[in-house]
């Protein structure tokens, strides 16, 4: 992938919007140019500042062409079955929550505390704990599932800013596997079991639109993976009331 | 500043030492309470492990450890400290970015926090690739990850952790307790409760010495061990997809059961088993009295079912 292939996508990049492979492709691109990468801190940098602004209802004529748009994705998708139709709108906005919390918390920070030190400072005071030692930096410990750090290329901020959207898009790759193997077993779900089903994922899947960036939303996915997960496993309890 | 007066009287010690792969940076932070008790400590660590240890005080201590490949990399690590009047003392960690700065992996940039903490604060803590310990504590938490290990010992009060691919490993925990991860095991030692609930896709769940009124444990891909008691009046789904289930309890009153999977082996309570036409096995053992049984379901889709009583 090219530069000029690179650069239109960093912003979808940065919001956490590219899936897996695109992310994949995106981030190694940022590894190895200079340029390129130099482009994306920008854009981050740009984009925490226009996160402090204040909130500005958009036009009537947005939400116009926005509700157009909607329009058109139900009519290409009125004949798919209910409970994938569910799935298909995960896609589009489940990574784009990337960080902003910091910020908000930098906001109402009352005590920045730094301290200052360097080979010329005092000898150290505080034996270094065992516990803490014993794990190189940022080394992602455990199965791979996540890629969390350990990037060299991408500078510290920029590999942090990415990292909400990439928890996100792993509870978003999760519920669709479950949603996936729970449609396995629905060829055997009465008709009501099936709609309860759909109503409930339904529901979930508003809660995470309706959560807050960040920490609420990665809840409220957990909350769906939950549910997926519990209906893939014991579907009759599942069923029961809408909950496990 | 006032505010940050009036709420802590500060001391910080900084030393710092040359390592082989760039510069250490260590600091002591004490934090006293101001009118308020300190009821909660939110933590957010995304740059290097996270321990909390409690102890009999009123006051927190914090040691931190930032490590950077040079001078500029330890500017630019942060660690930001918020003290509310509610009681809350919020802790974050983040680094500096900016074109003034050269470039620098996170590889390369840590800060581990060391904190002590009184017993009865509550912690919320999150870290990212790190590990994050929480140990002697008595009012519960809310822990998450997302790949470090999360351990938790001896710690009263509802426990809720969550993590996508950290092992999660708690220990003498006495409370409710919610451990979830997508890729990691879950290994519970001790646990005494009203509520248990675990879930994981592809990791082990493993329970000892387990007590709950309500257990749930589930999986997806992975096996579930279990080993503990049967509460009166209690209620016990193991369930997973395509791991074994094995279930070794000491009985206390009647208990039902109710199992399927692939195989389906009751051990004492074979003899008393009937199978339904649904492949649903049913069993009963003790008399039924006054209270009502517990009630035990083991299922597993494509894996084993295994239920024994520890007498």
């Amino acid at each position: 992938m090219s530069c000029d292939d690179v650069r239109p996508r960093l912003t979808a990049y940065l919001d956490g919007d590219l899936d897996a492979e695109r992310g994949s492709v995106v981030r190694g691109h940022l590894r190895t140019c200079d340029a390129c990468r130099e482009v994306a801190t920008t854009e981050a940098a740009l984009r925490d500042g226009l996160r402090q602004l204040p909130a500005v209802d958009p036009p009537p004529s947005m939400w116009a062409g926005i509700q157009a748009r909607l329009a058109e994705e139900e009519v290409a998708h009125a004949r798919r079955p209910a409970w994938r139709r569910a799935l298909a709108r995960w896609a589009p906005s489940a990574p784009r929550f990337a960080a902003g919390g910091l910020v908000a918390a930098a906001a109402i920070a009352v005590l920045w505390w730094r301290s200052h030190g360097g080979p010329d400072a005092p000898s150290p005071v505080t034996p270094e704990p065992a516990s803490i030692a014993a794990n190189p930096p940022n080394k992602v410990i455990g199965p791979t599932q996540v890629e969390v750090g350990g990037d060299a290329s991408l500078d510290v901020t920029l590999d942090l800013a990415g990292e909400a959207a990439r928890v996100t898009a792993h509870y978003g790759d999760e519920a669709e596997e479950l949603l996936a193997r729970a449609g396995e077993a629905r060829a055997q779900w009465t008709v009501e079991q099936k709609d309860a089903f759909d109503a409930h994922v339904v529901e979930l899947r508003g809660a995470i639109d309706a959560a807050a960036d960040g920490r609420p939303r990665q809840r409220a996915w957990r909350e769906l993976i939950r549910y997926l997960r519990g209906a893939a496993v014991r579907d009759e309890i599942a069923f029961a009331g809408g909950s496990q | 500043m006032l505010l940050t007066c009036a709420l802590a009287s500060l001391t910080a010690v900084a030393a710092a030492d040359t390592p082989t792969s760039g510069l250490v940076e260590r600091a002591r932070l004490e934090i006293q309470p101001g009118g308020r008790a300190i009821k909660q400590l939110a933590i957010e660590n995304p740059l290097g492990d996270v321990k909390v240890e409690g102890y009999d005080g009123t006051s927190i201590m914090i040691e931190t450890r930032k490590q950077a490949p040079d001078e500029e990399g330890l500017e630019r690590l942060r660690v930001s400290l918020v003290p509310n009047p509610d009681g809350t003392v919020r802790i974050t960690t983040t680094a500096d970015g900016g074109k003034e700065f050269k470039n620098v992996g996170r590889a390369h940039m840590r800060i581990d926090l060391i904190i002590r903490a009184p017993r009865d604060a509550r912690i919320e803590a999150a870290v990212s690739a790190g590990s994050l310990e929480v140990i002697n504590m008595d009012a519960g938490g809310d822990l998450d990850t997302a790949s470090g290990p999360i351990s938790v010992r001896n710690v009263s009060g509802g426990v809720s952790t969550h993590s996508v691919s950290g092992a999660t490993s708690l220990t003498q925990v006495f409370g409710s307790v919610d451990a979830q991860t997508i890729s990691s095991n879950v290994d519970l030692d001790t646990i005494g409760g009203e509520r248990l609930i675990a879930s994981a896709s592809r990791g082990k769940i493993a329970g000892r010495r387990v007590r709950a009124r309500h257990i749930e444990l589930t999986t997806t891909d992975g096996a579930i061990t279990l080993e503990g008691e049967s509460a009166l009046r209690g209620r016990i789904v193991v369930a997973s997809l395509r791991g074994d289930v094995d279930v070794r309890l000491r009985r206390q009153g009647a208990v039902t059961i109710r199992a399927r999977g692939a195989k389906v082996n009751l051990g004492s309570a074979t003899p008393f088993a009937r199978t339904q036409q649904d492949g649903w096995v049913h069993s009963q053992l003790g008399q039924l009295g006054k209270t009502a049984p517990a009630f035990v379901e083991l299922r597993s889709r494509y894996g084993m079912v295994q239920f024994a009583i520890i007498e």
